[in-house]
């Protein structure tokens, strides 16, 4: 895979991730446009005290950590690159902490959660591919 | 003047011990987010379990309104609203406190339209308990108070909020007899309301809560879906019905 192939997957993974996480902010401040699949759970989490941290939507957070990468695809250096990579391994790091919270705190399950989830694993994986791939170029 | 020394570019070793300190610096991050929302995390429903119950407003917005176990407002009112919830339901709560004032002010208390209560119970322990309790309040007329009463001291899902004491005082600010309510709520009468309302939640394929129906008269009842719970919402769906 060339290098401009691999900072448009993270583009493309990181846009991917504000649509979720851009969601997820806005059914927080607009609950009634919450669509879940079953009944309950992703309103019980969304409604939960974890959905905020120090006032501020913990989705909102997700969505501005996608905005940050996007904005490092475009600067492009091995600063950025180690930048992004560390993103996605806090938003790693932080999604099994909130996954581990609805299994066993909260005791619901937010889909839209879960999805977004999905998303962080590709854009760790590509983050750390991209950023392995500078040190490839220093040989 | 010397040359300014020039910085040498990066090896692999020095790119590798920028990402340890990157990976390093993204765990502390974590640690910190992690500690942050277990001690910053926001107010809400959080899973206090209150003993002082709020039960002031809605009492006085139901005073006058004839209540028939799970109907309230008049029996001769030509359009019901069914109302299928949980009381665990935090949307539910948000429905009581938004939508329902206005709706049981220009609606219910003239006469045009009641409402009747579905309660489902599919959430947990803590809705099953608090639904028995809830249709026992309506043996003693008032069931439509102690919801709103329970919503107003929602806890977390299934945490246990739904105590002995916090019952035993939303019953005693309503002025509903407690020994009554307690065998009432395990009483066939009201586990036969239970059954009749999950089953009607299951003819319906009721999708969640909170669901609404508008019937007219005894036509079939259609389901409906305000996009907010604000009043006007509802003015508009129950205007048509009315008008229907």
């Amino acid at each position: 895979m060339s290098d401009r192939a691999l900072r448009a997957t993270v583009a493309l993974v990181a846009l991917a991730g504000v649509a979720v996480a851009g969601y997820l902010t806005y059914v927080h401040y607009q609950p009634d446009a919450l669509i879940c699949t079953s009944g309950g759970g992703c309103e019980t989490v969304q409604d939960s005290s974890y959905a905020e941290l120090a006032g501020i939507p913990v989705a909102l957070l997700g969505l501005l950590g996608y905005v940050a990468v996007l904005v490092l695809v475009a600067w492009d250096s091995e600063l950025a690159r180690t930048l992004s990579a560390a993103i996605a391994l806090v938003a790693a790091g932080f999604a099994v902490y909130l996954i581990v919270l609805q299994a066993f705190v909260i005791d619901a399950w937010c889909i839209w959660c879960l999805v977004n989830d999905l998303v962080i694993v590709p854009l760790l994986a590509v983050t750390t591919v991209w950023r392995a791939w500078s040190l490839r170029e220093v040989d | 003047m010397p040359p300014k020394p020039r910085k040498p570019p990066p090896t692999k070793k020095s790119g590798n011990r920028n990402l340890l300190i990157a990976a390093g610096a993204a765990a502390a991050v974590v640690v910190v987010l992690v500690v942050a929302s277990l001690a910053l995390r926001g107010g809400d429903s959080g899973g206090d379990t209150t003993t002082t119950a709020d039960t002031g407003e809605v009492s006085t917005l139901l005073d006058g309104i004839p209540q028939d176990r799970a109907v309230l407002g008049s029996a001769n009112a030509k359009v019901t609203m069914i109302q299928f919830e949980d009381l665990q339901c935090p949307i539910c709560r948000d429905y009581q406190q938004e939508g329902f004032p206005g709706v049981v002010d220009e609606y219910v208390k003239p006469g045009k339209v009641k409402l009747r209560f579905v309660g489902m119970h599919f959430l947990g322990p803590d809705s099953t308990k608090a639904l028995e309790y809830t249709l026992a309040a309506g043996e003693q007329g008032k069931l439509w108070q102690f919801a709103d009463s329970l919503y107003a001291n929602q806890g977390a899902e299934n945490s246990g909020w739904v105590t002995d004491s916090l019952l035993e005082t939303i019953a005693g600010d309503l002025g509903l007899d407690y020994a009554k309510l307690q065998t009432d709520a395990s009483s066939p009468v009201v586990q036969q309301q239970m059954q009749s309302m999950a089953a009607e939640a299951t003819q319906r394929q009721v999708p969640g809560t909170p669901t609404f129906y508008v019937q007219v008269g005894d036509g079939e009842p259609y389901q409906v879906h305000p996009s907010s719970f604000a009043v006007e919402q509802f003015r508009t769906i129950l205007d048509d019905a009315l008008a229907g």
